[in-house]
């Protein structure tokens, strides 16, 4: 359990130091997005080869749902015979915020996504396939992620 | 010879596994694990995976469709062996549901096809296969395609030099399915019900280039994975051995006058039976036995049944055993085998080299198989006895024996053949108190004391007395005291009377 809350605080912390940092450095909502997006994608090529899309897009829904009672604009995945994560969409909606409620609605979000997957595979399996989508994030690695 | 293919054969890390399957696992095999849902296939899948795969000897699982890969990993890495360091280092999942989905096998094969391709895995787990079948069957052709798919697969797995495994459910085994014709390797696992117990069992139903174990071999699923019980080796002493046990020193008893009673002790490598009603005093016996070996150097195991183990075991046994000069097997719930019990019988012997060996008792035993197993009780009770005395360990096994005054029985079993020496308690009324007899009936190729002899119990544990010669009638329960004239002449005489 101690190692539960411990990697959730870690990630929690990186992701929203970097973000917040970001947003201070004087970032445009475009860039913050750009992160965002980079953090989903990023997600979306680790788990999908594992869960599959269907997984990854389950995981995704859920974590919309609970994110969105605090950030009620952010998009629902689309529905279908292929549900996908559909970070388009997001990131469509997160441009239109300012930079800090960009970031702190993807911080939210992705803090949610990781929660989830904690809660059901573990801190440490969780950091395990995460750990190289942090790591190209915090490395500061393409972070200008092209946005629609 | 030298130009023969060379099996190497994989040791699975599945304890009991390797056994059962004649030595590991053929290498480049192509194999099948088949059983009923909740049997237990994925775990032993991940069990193997984790032993087997290394850097040098990678890993791909893949998850078709059936249980949710997150759900998968969710309950997987509740056991031990499950090693998060190993995912995505030595260990692939690749999951194949989206492929799977559409119902083409084509689609499906190539996708396995590429990612062995382009990883070269050593091992390969496809997870469950029956939903591959299920998503390439078509009306009228229940296996369109699949034989195709199937033998794509295995020509494709064998050459790239891939140990394979397909994990199936529901696999019925009168089934024509062309799986099994080319499966190297077809493991079966079965789970049965009975009362409120389970029992999990596994058949090598077939291991191609190897003499496989016959028959359905118990398993259990632990914290630790699976654990398979191959059955006790039954080893027939060689006659050198019996001669070296002949020749070696009695073991003595600790029940003051006993080994006197038995010629000398207890013969090297017997097993003895002590039989008698309840509270005679038998695992107080059995914990002398113990108690003098520890006294001798000797390390013991003590295969403890009772329900309430705690209570009545003795506090001497209590502290040899926190010493670590006797093992404990203790009674679960009533689902064990008998294999189980000869193997964790087994490690403690082994890892305390015991020379002694108490079960106590035979009734409780016997309660703690699941009921499937007891029907075998006798002949597996023997098998372990053999392997026992085939081992030079010398075996005391304690029997409730119903108090009959009409019959003199020594077991409700029917174990009495088996055991080389029995020695007998029974309760008989004397001057309106309980009192207590013992005797030695039979030791095996020695002479020993014929005497119906009193004893008591106190703290200090069984004091042999003397025989009650001026009664006779004592196996009876009520004995009588015999006319004083007849009495004349008998040395020993009632200290009561």
């Amino acid at each position: 359990m101690q190692a539960f809350d411990q990697s959730k605080e870690e990630a929690s912390s990186d992701i929203a130091a970097l973000l917040a940092g970001a947003v201070s450095d004087g970032a445009s909502a475009r860039q913050v997005v750009g992160m965002v997006a980079l953090a989903f994608r990023g997600i979306e090529q680790a788990l999908e080869p594992i869960i599959g899309q269907r997984g990854v897009a389950a995981l995704y829904k859920r974590s919309v749902h609970l994110a969105s009672q605090v950030h009620p604009w952010l998009p629902r995945p689309r529905e279908g015979v292929h549900p996908a994560m559909d970070v388009s969409a997001l990131t469509t909606e997160l441009a239109l915020q300012a930079p800090a409620a960009a970031a702190a609605a993807g911080d939210h979000l992705l803090q949610t996504f990781c929660e989830l997957l904690i809660g059901l595979i573990g801190s440490s399996l969780t950091d395990r396939l995460l750990r190289p989508v942090w790591a190209t994030l915090l490395s500061g690695a393409p972070a200008q992620e092209s946005t629609p | 010879m030298t130009s023969k293919a060379i099996i190497n054969r994989l040791t699975t890390g599945v304890p009991g596994l390797d056994e059962i399957l004649g030595g590991g696992l053929p290498e480049f095999s192509f194999n099948l694990i088949a059983g009923q849902p909740g049997c237990g296939k994925t775990t032993l899948a991940h069990q193997m995976m984790f032993a087997l795969a290394t850097l040098e000897r990678p890993a791909i699982y893949f998850t078709v469709l059936g249980e949710p890969p997150l759900k998968m990993l969710r309950y997987q890495q509740q056991f031990e062996f499950f090693d998060t360091a190993a995912v995505n280092r030595t260990i692939r999942f690749v999951n194949l549901s989206d492929d799977a989905m559409t119902g083409d096998l084509n689609l499906v094969l190539k996708r396995i096809t590429d990612e062995v391709t382009t990883h070269a895995p050593a091992l390969v787990f496809v997870d469950s296969f029956r939903s591959v079948v299920l998503a390439g069957e078509t009306e009228g052709n229940p296996h369109n395609g699949l034989q195709q798919f199937v033998q794509e697969l295995g020509v494709l797995m064998t050459s790239w030099q891939a140990t394979t495994f397909l994990i199936g459910e529901y696999f019925n085994e009168t089934d024509a399915n062309p799986v099994f014709t080319v499966a190297d390797g077809l493991i079966w696992l079965r789970q049965s019900v009975q009362r409120n117990s389970m029992v999990r069992k596994m058949e090598i139903v077939k291991m191609r280039g190897q003499s496989t174990l016959p028959g359905l071999h118990t398993f259990r699923i632990a914290a630790s994975g699976i654990n398979v019980f191959p059955p006790a080796k039954v080893e027939v002493p060689s006659a050198a051995s019996l001669k070296a046990l002949l020749r070696a020193p009695r073991l003595l008893m600790g029940t003051p006058g006993l080994d006197d009673m038995l010629g000398g002790g207890l013969p090297c490598g017997y097993s003895l039976l002590v039989a008698g009603p309840s509270g005679s005093g038998k695992s107080i016996l059995a914990a002398a036995f113990l108690a003098e070996g520890a006294r001798q150097g000797e390390t013991g195991v003590i295969a403890a049944f009772e329900q309430h183990p705690n209570r009545s075991r003795s506090r001497g046994v209590a502290d040899l055993i926190a010493n670590d000069q006797v093992g404990l097997v203790e009674n679960r719930a009533a689902d064990l085998s008998i294999d189980e019990v000869v193997y964790m019988l087994m490690r403690e012997i082994r890892r305390l080299d015991a020379t002694r060996v108490v079960i106590d008792s035979l009734s409780g035993f016997e309660l703690a198989l699941a009921p499937t197993f007891r029907e075998d009780f006798r002949e597996s009770l023997s098998n372990l006895v053999t392997s026992l005395a085939a081992a030079g360990i010398t075996v005391l096994m304690t029997s409730e024996l119903e108090d009959r005054y009409t019959d003199l029985r020594f077991s409700p079993y029917g174990t009495a053949f088996m055991t080389d020496a029995i020695i007998v308690q029974r309760y008989i009324e004397l001057d309106s108190r309980l009192r207590r007899v013992m005797a030695v009936v039979k030791v095996r190729a020695s002479a020993h004391s014929d005497q119906l002899r009193e004893f008591s119990i106190d703290a200090e544990g069984i004091h042999i007395g003397k025989m009650l010669a001026n009664h006779e009638g004592l196996l009876g329960g009520r004995p009588t005291r015999k006319p004083a004239l007849r009495s004349v002449g008998v040395a020993v005489t009632d200290p009561e009377g």
